[in-house]
């Protein structure tokens, strides 16, 4: 597969047409997902239609992303199409309108291939919640992709699309982009509108890409961020070139990296912290200052996490009652009977948990140890993380701190705590696949950048990606 | 979390809990509890919460109503599972004396 800025611009010359590039994805799809299952549905015919008309192109004029094919994750909303959230509950919903990065894409004209799996409601890490079917990691099908993007980041990792769109709640974009190989971008809060796609934990969510390359995440990220009157915390800003700024040769040279002290504090995997320390090595080898931070707060992530986006997820997911769209209960003997079984029939067991958890959290007698008490501890974490960014520009750190796991294993809750930080402080981060370990399978490592610096965080990354030694070009064979 | 506080629990969320599924739930959720915990050990009495990272407040306006094109009315109206004329149909709310 080739990549999306270089389809789009062999598609605008005429020397690729839009449908082949589409029926190769049909057919790679045809040939990989059976045994990946990173799709929930297809729109083969539709896409096919669309690429049509790009090839026609009667009014000469070329999107940003013009008749290159893309997957969505299935929780966010295509007028007339369906969106399950990979769950029960919305087995049967047809999206009334499009989301603001949907008519974005399709101003782009991005082709839009299917919907991608995903864990139910994006509750997870692993895409074993989904509702529907379990996605494997592309390299190795018994491991995990990582989640809860898991079914875009194994469609992109293994050659079916050039690039997708994920949510990243707590690391849900960037960590199946470090399990599958990918590049994985989580843009800081505000920088693109989530209008339309379905809510987990509202202070935390973000829309963001996954692809094979910095390239093709600065070229998505430019199509589909921007000001939406329709996501109040949508910040207004002009329309910015994410790709312009990709070429800045003596980025290195300038930069100063910090990589937290409390890094060394977690149980890492052996080979993680051997690759990562290579990393290091590269970035000094490039005249790259590193230096150490000091952020005590981080050990306070997973547990401010789970406080929080339970309340979160509480509030969010009591829209689902059952009475104005969903799968209603037909065994209800009254309203508030109707409502806890419609919810309890339909919502798989990890959402029924956190919505419980979350009720508790915020209940009267609760809420200020609880609830309360968190966000303040939030407030500590964003104090200590700026404190830090006086002494540097980006930190530094592995993707994950373990490598994928088998299915039904379970991930140590400080896996990612790196990626949540960035949620829990509405920052941009990405993941650059860095090297291969021992058994084949990818790991990667996670810039973060304060909030808005997102067009310096690709241009840093971009610089990476040459010097990390990766091959992009390679593709699990399955 | 004890049993009854899962049941008052679960009403408030109106999640429906079965017999056999309450201890499984208790056990799970009992081990979150240790996050509560976790969360009480730094000293924040002097920060003020962050409920959202922009600085963005609240601005109020008065509650209009506009008209709606009836094919949008329609076309949510179509999504519920069950609807009479223009309203959504539900479960009696208050049941007759």
């Amino acid at each position: 597969m080739i990549r999306a800025k270089e389809l789009r611009t062999k598609i605008c010359s005429g020397e690729v047409k839009s449908a082949d590039v589409v029926k190769e994805c049909f057919s790679c799809i045809k040939e990989t997902d059976p045994k990946v299952k990173a799709f929930l549905k297809l729109n083969e015919t539709s896409a096919l239609l669309q690429a049509q008309q790009v090839d026609k192109n009667e009014n000469k004029k070329y999107g940003l992303l013009e008749g290159v094919p893309i997957a969505i994750k299935d929780n966010i909303m295509i007028k007339d199409e369906s969106m399950t959230s990979a769950s029960k509950y919305l087995e049967h919903y047809i999206s009334p309108y499009d989301a603001t990065v949907i008519e974005k894409l399709k101003d782009a004209g991005a082709v839009f291939v299917g919907r991608t799996n995903m864990d139910e409601f994006a509750m997870g890490g692993s895409t074993e919640n989904s509702a529907y079917q379990k996605t494997a990691n592309p390299w190795n099908i018994h491991y995990i992709p990582g989640g809860s993007s898991g079914g875009s980041a194994a469609a992109v990792s293994a050659g079916m699309v050039p690039f997708a769109l994920g949510s990243d709640t707590g690391g849900s974009i960037r960590q199946p982009a470090g399990f599958c190989g990918i590049v994985g971008y989580k843009p800081s809060y505000g920088l693109i509108s989530r209008y339309g796609a379905c809510a987990l934990a509202s202070s935390f969510d973000q829309i963001g890409t996954l692809t094979k390359n910095v390239l093709d995440a600065a070229l998505l990220t430019s199509a589909i961020a921007g000001k939406d009157y329709r996501d109040p915390v949508c910040q207004p800003n002009d329309w910015i070139d994410y790709t312009s700024t990709l070429n800045d040769v003596n980025i290195l040279k300038t930069l100063k990296i910090g990589i937290p002290k409390q890094l060394f504090d977690y149980k890492t995997d052996l080979e993680i912290t051997k690759y990562f320390n290579e990393a290091v090595s590269k970035l000094k080898t490039e005249n790259v200052q590193i230096v150490e931070i000091d952020i005590p707060a981080y050990k306070y992530v997973p547990a401010l996490y789970k406080v929080i986006m339970c309340a979160e997820v509480s509030a969010n997911i009591a829209t689902f009652d059952g009475i104005r769209y969903g799968y209603r209960s037909p065994n209800g003997v009254s309203l508030n009977d109707q409502y806890s079984k419609s919810r309890s029939e339909s919502l798989g067991y990890e959402v029924k948990k956190r919505i419980l958890f979350g009720t508790y959290v915020l209940g009267a007698k609760n809420y200020h140890r609880c609830y309360h008490q968190a966000q303040k501890v939030r407030t500590l974490l964003i104090n200590q993380i700026t404190q830090a960014y006086k002494e540097c520009d980006f930190i530094f750190t592995p993707a994950t701190l373990q490598m994928p796991i088998k299915f039904r294993e379970t991930l140590s809750e400080e896996c990612d705590i790196f990626l949540t930080a960035a949620n829990l402080t509405g920052l941009c981060g990405i993941t650059v696949p860095c090297s291969f370990t021992a058994n084949g399978m990818p790991m990667g490592v996670h810039f973060m950048g304060s909030r808005f610096s997102d067009a310096k965080l690709f241009a840093v990354a971009n610089a990476f990606e040459k010097i990390s030694g990766f091959d992009i070009d390679k593709y699990p064979t399955i | 979390m004890l049993k009854e506080e899962l049941k008052t629990t679960a009403f408030s969320a109106r999640i429906d809990i079965k017999d056999d599924e309450k201890d499984k739930y208790l056990k799970d959720i009992n081990s979150m509890f240790e996050y509560i915990e976790i969360l009480q050990e730094p000293d924040v009495a002097d920060l003020k919460p962050t409920t959202h990272v922009t600085e963005l407040r609240n601005v109020w306006r008065e509650d209009i109503v506009k008209p709606c094109h009836k094919e949008v009315i329609d076309q949510m109206l179509n999504s519920a599972p069950e609807r009479e004329g223009v309203f959504y149909k539900i479960k009696k709310v208050i049941e007759a004396q």
